[in-house]
């Protein structure tokens, strides 16, 4: 027998009687299977988001009730306060998140997924070098790129404004996104490029027509994760755009932060209420890197 | 090829969509957004940073702030940051000339800025500062001269549960040295209630609430491994140890300490001004006493709030308008509102008289007030920080276990000696 | 056959001209918004900075002082060794975690893309929201862990005001967090895993476990070899998580390289800027050999 590494295996494993039945409990028993694979991802999911779940209870409990001991696993004397405050206060930030977080996405694409594509496929004389260059350029403390923006910002006259910090949040991500899309794009076979020569097409061209559809797992992989570290970046949001009429929402949350007293239930109220439209961004966009897959992406 | 081309469609259309509901989202709300005023003849905007981040442009103060600077002829834009950032963000402005007109600031930092030739001092701006008192100017005092004006003070006490002392039958009044208080808290356990909380976080925090406990001992800054000091470490250990104050304190802010004696079961917090709005609506009785230095009176607490200055600006033309913000903010009526919405005490004798008379309850605090020291006071400026960050690890080590008082102690005053 | 090889010979210039040309926006963006910083991070570890020469410039050249005293500091021992056990932990946990569900979850089961995409919340909560969360569930006296522990009969731990814990209690929250990416990387992966060669085996009579040892893995090496170079990289500048819950103490028991150089150069009243930015340049080094590993292997992959 050999180890069982996965819960997938023992799943199987405990099905596998059903199967030497024969034929006729063929479908009832992969329906079986994958119910019982739906609620075990349902347990999974549970135990990962619980630290979610007692965000929510926290957004949910007054103040004074914050340290109670022993802590209530439901707020029994719960308060609207919180979200009252957020949905007060807080939808202008929650605007502008999204429209930093898509324009870095866009921003972010532009420039890494033409590197990719030439790291990956045409060679370049010194790549070697231009790759690790990336990689120093992420290990450098986001501090200091903030205080380097500062100075660059100022005097570009971009400072405060969200072009500047779309640009600045777009540092996250660039260097991420041409190592992924490098290594996806390397996956790509060399008969389709290939083909594409053959047809006199260029790089340009192969670029666009055959490149970019086939890496659709990469794009949504790079916009999944770009979108995330905009979304939730505070440093640069904190050092450039602080005295900006638009803020993120990172900012705005520290509205509940004063400097002597801290409104948590209403902090966490305004990370819940932020969480909705980039889990459903998230959601759709799980859903289409799936079916991306089913339609056989590479062997077109 | 064609399911892609129109699944590609699709997601652009998705994306444009949401796009347009965000950009509609922003627009329609942007005017809030915004701290900034509007206003009628404004000759040139004057920038004011604060660290009030709770107060929103809709808020009194932003109001306040406005109307002094069309008092003044000009535009004021505020913005507001975290209070722990407000150091960092003000220098790297400064070098790269982008310091704002007006900067509040938390006091103990103010000799920092000074010394880094971020701040103006007040012969330069002209700004008066005879209305406020001696011992709470002092904070934002190096080498001879003053670099703001305090916007107001607050500092520490000891709240109590009414409730829990009678049932395990203390009297407040009775406490009045250490021998009384650990008297009192032994009855409180007792009675199966929790001690006392504080905050004893590493950072300036923890510094703030220790000093109460350390100056009441009759320690100095200067000598972090005096017997005076180790017997203050002492008491906190003591309390940890016999189980009158929870472990937590050890990662509690003041907010966090608070909220545990909010919870209705401790009986005493060490805590500050700021809090009476909170107390009120904490659901059970409550009182204060100062806190008592060991051998009996009450022991000098250290002074919160922030001080108001003037940067530094390469056109020395726009003192003059800032001193005007100045003034117009820490005139007596603007600095009895602003200080009645911070929760502090005024700064200057006349207002505090009126503070008293609106309300009795800031009797205890304008006396504490009044006792009060600061941290930066007697010409600690800048060695204030490090002997600060020394004596918060030297609790934190006590505390945690990880070394006795005495020991902890003396790692921290050979630390402050060889860093010079 | 005609491999790429003899194209590159056959027209070198006009194609190394293509590809530069789609390198161009990167290797602008890399000049205009990586070298000041970097230069800047440089400069501040080798020169004498208080906060007057910071603001005035006229800072002293120092050399290597800053990183002599640095070494010299009591803290370093412990938050170098702090930092590779967080470091290490984290990515052993994090990568094997995150590869378990992800190829539980490409098993295509009802609701398994909705659950996928469910389990990358915990990246969209704002740092301080998640870290102050898990502080409170980890409170000594209030959180819920500990109450867990008390239904279960075990003794409370002081999680975060323990020296012995708090290191343990960080990396738990690191872990935390760090599934998601993990685990989008990882599927991302699996889904280039023509679904052919798992038929062939099958018919072959190979179990999943052989299906995983001896196609997942290794196709999945060089994403796999991404992500935890990567995870490498961004593990070692993480320092919201240990700043929030135990400010990297107590007593210098949770601080690894980043908090100390947020320490010294913000996190107390008096900034010094020399030493913290020294600290920071050791965890690019730190960085950097684990980078130019991942570079060499590349190299001989690509010659091969």
């Amino acid at each position: 027998m050999p180890a069982q590494g996965t819960v997938r295996t023992a799943r199987t494993v405990r099905t596998a009687p059903a199967a030497r039945i024969g034929q006729v409990g063929k479908r009832s028993r992969s329906r079986n299977r994958t119910r019982g694979k739906t609620v075990i991802g349902v347990l999974l999911t549970a135990v990962m988001l619980f630290p979610v779940y007692w965000m929510i209870n926290e957004s949910l409990t007054r103040d004074q009730d914050m340290r109670k001991s022993p802590p209530s696993w439901f707020p029994l004397h719960g308060t609207l306060a919180g979200y009252s405050a957020v949905l007060h206060d807080q939808l202008p930030y929650l605007g502008t998140s999204l429209i930093v977080g898509l324009a870095t996405v866009a921003l972010t694409l532009v420039v890494s997924a033409p590197a990719g594509y030439s790291l990956a496929k045409l060679r370049p004389r010194g790549g070697a070098a231009l790759s690790f260059v990336l990689l120093v350029a992420q290990m450098i403390p986001g501090i200091i790129m903030a205080m380097g923006f500062y100075a660059i910002l100022l005097n570009t006259h971009l400072i405060n404004t969200l072009p500047g910090l779309v640009v600045a949040d777009s540092t996250l991500a660039v260097p991420f996104g041409v190592l992924v899309f490098t290594a996806f794009m390397s996956g790509i076979p060399e008969e389709l490029m290939q083909a594409a020569r053959t047809d006199g097409a260029g790089p340009l061209r192969t670029f666009w027509s055959i490149v970019l559809p086939v890496s659709r797992n990469a794009l949504v992989t790079v916009s999944l994760f770009t979108f995330l570290w905009a979304w939730s970046d505070f440093i640069f949001a904190s050092t450039l755009d602080s005295g900006g009429g638009r803020q993120p929402i990172t900012l705005g949350i520290y509205h509940y932060i004063g400097n002597n007293n801290q409104q948590w239930n209403a902090v966490m109220a305004t990370a819940v209420v932020a969480s909705v439209p980039a889990t459903v961004l998230l959601v759709l966009a799980q859903r289409y890197v799936a079916a991306g897959m089913t339609t056989g992406a590479v062997k077109d | 090829m064609s399911s892609a081309a129109s699944s590609r469609r699709r997601t652009a259309g998705t994306l444009a969509a949401l796009a347009l509901v965000a950009g509609a989202a922003t627009a329609c709300s942007s005017s809030s957004a915004a701290k900034s005023s509007s206003s009628s003849a404004a000759s040139g905007t004057y920038t004011v940073w604060d660290p009030y981040p709770q107060f929103d442009n809709g808020s009194a103060w932003v109001k306040l702030l406005t109307k002094c600077g069309t008092d003044a002829g000009v535009t004021v834009k505020v913005t507001a940051y975290d209070t722990t950032d407000l150091t960092s963000k003000a220098l790297l402005a400064a070098q790269q000339g982008n310091a704002p007109d007006v900067l509040i600031v938390d006091n103990p930092v103010v000799s920092t800025l000074a010394d880094a030739g971020v701040l103006t001092d007040t012969g330069t701006t002209k700004i008066d500062t005879s209305a406020a008192e001696p011992n709470l100017l002092a904070a934002g005092q190096l080498n001879g001269k003053t670099y703001g004006v305090p916007i107001g003070a607050n500092t520490l006490a000891l709240y109590y549960n009414k409730t829990i002392l009678q049932a395990a039958g203390v009297d407040p009044a009775s406490i009045k040295d250490w021998d009384s208080l650990n008297a009192a808290l032994a009855k409180v356990k007792a009675a199966g209630k929790k001690g006392i909380t504080f905050s004893a976080i590493g950072t300036e925090e923890g510094s703030f609430q220790f000093l109460p406990w350390f100056w009441g001992a009759k320690a100095d800054l200067t000598k972090l491994d005096s017997p005076q000091a180790v017997d203050a470490l002492s008491l906190w250990t003591t309390w940890l140890k016999n189980g009158y104050a929870p472990n937590s304190v050890i990662n509690d802010t003041q907010t966090t300490s608070w909220q545990e004696f909010a919870a209705g079961d401790t009986a005493f917090s060490e805590n500050g001004t700021w809090q009476l709005a909170n107390a009120n609506k904490a659901g059970f009785p409550f009182g204060i006493i100062p806190i008592p230095a060991k051998d009996g009176g009450t022991a000098p607490a250290p002074t919160g709030g922030e001080f108001v200055t003037v940067p530094v600006q390469s056109d020395t033309g726009r003192y003059a308008t800032s001193e005007k913000l100045v003034a117009c903010l820490t005139n007596a009526d603007n600095a009895f509102t602003t200080d009645t919405t911070l929760s502090y005490v005024a700064a200057a004798d006349a207002v505090q008289t009126k503070q008293v008379a609106a309300d009795a309850e800031l009797g205890t605090w304008v006396q504490a007030v009044h006792a009060a020291k600061g941290r930066t006071s007697d010409n600690l400026g800048t060695k204030y920080p490090k002997i600060s960050e020394q004596m918060w690890t030297a609790v934190q080590a006590a505390l945690s276990g990880s070394a006795n008082p005495a020991g902890a102690l003396g790692t921290a005053q050979k630390s402050v000696s060889s860093a010079g | 056959m005609v491999r790429s090889t003899s194209t590159r010979f056959a027209r070198p210039s006009s194609s190394q001209w293509a590809a530069w040309a789609f390198l161009t926006p990167v290797t602008a963006y890399l000049a205009l918004f990586y070298a000041y910083p970097l230069y800047k991070n440089i400069d501040l570890s080798l020169r004498n900075y208080t906060v007057g020469s910071f603001v005035h410039g006229g800072a002293t050249f120092a050399g290597f002082g800053n990183y002599t005293k640095v070494f010299h500091d009591p803290t370093f021992s412990p938050a170098l060794l702090h930092t590779i056990v967080f470091t290490v932990a984290s990515l052993v946990f994090q990568f094997t975690i995150g590869l378990a569900l992800a190829v539980f979850f490409h098993q295509h089961f009802r609701l398994s893309a909705t659950l996928r995409a469910l389990f990358l919340v915990p990246w969209l909560l704002p740092l301080i929201v998640s870290a102050s969360t898990w502080a409170w569930m980890l409170n000594s006296d209030s959180g819920v862990v500990n109450y867990g522990l008390h239904l279960l009969g075990v003794a409370p731990v002081d999680w975060l005001t323990s020296p012995h814990w708090s290191l343990v209690s960080v990396v738990i929250a690191n872990i935390w967090i760090g599934i998601p990416f993990n685990l989008v990387l990882l599927y991302s992966g699996l889904q280039s895993i023509p679904e052919a060669l798992y038929e062939a085996a099958a018919i072959d009579g190979a179990t999943p476990w052989q299906q995983f040892r001896r196609i997942t893995f290794p196709m999945l090496r060089p994403v796999s070899a991404i992500t935890l170079l990567l995870g490498w990289v961004y593990t070692l500048k993480v320092f919201d998580i240990i700043w929030i819950m135990t400010k990297g103490g107590p007593v210098d028991s949770s601080t690894t390289f980043a908090t100390w150089s947020y320490r010294l150069g913000f996190g107390n009243l008096l900034p010094k800027f020399g030493p913290g930015a020294a600290v920071g340049n050791l965890l690019v080094v730190l960085a950097l050999i684990l980078g130019l590993v991942y570079i060499r292997t590349q190299r001989r992959a690509q010659g091969a």
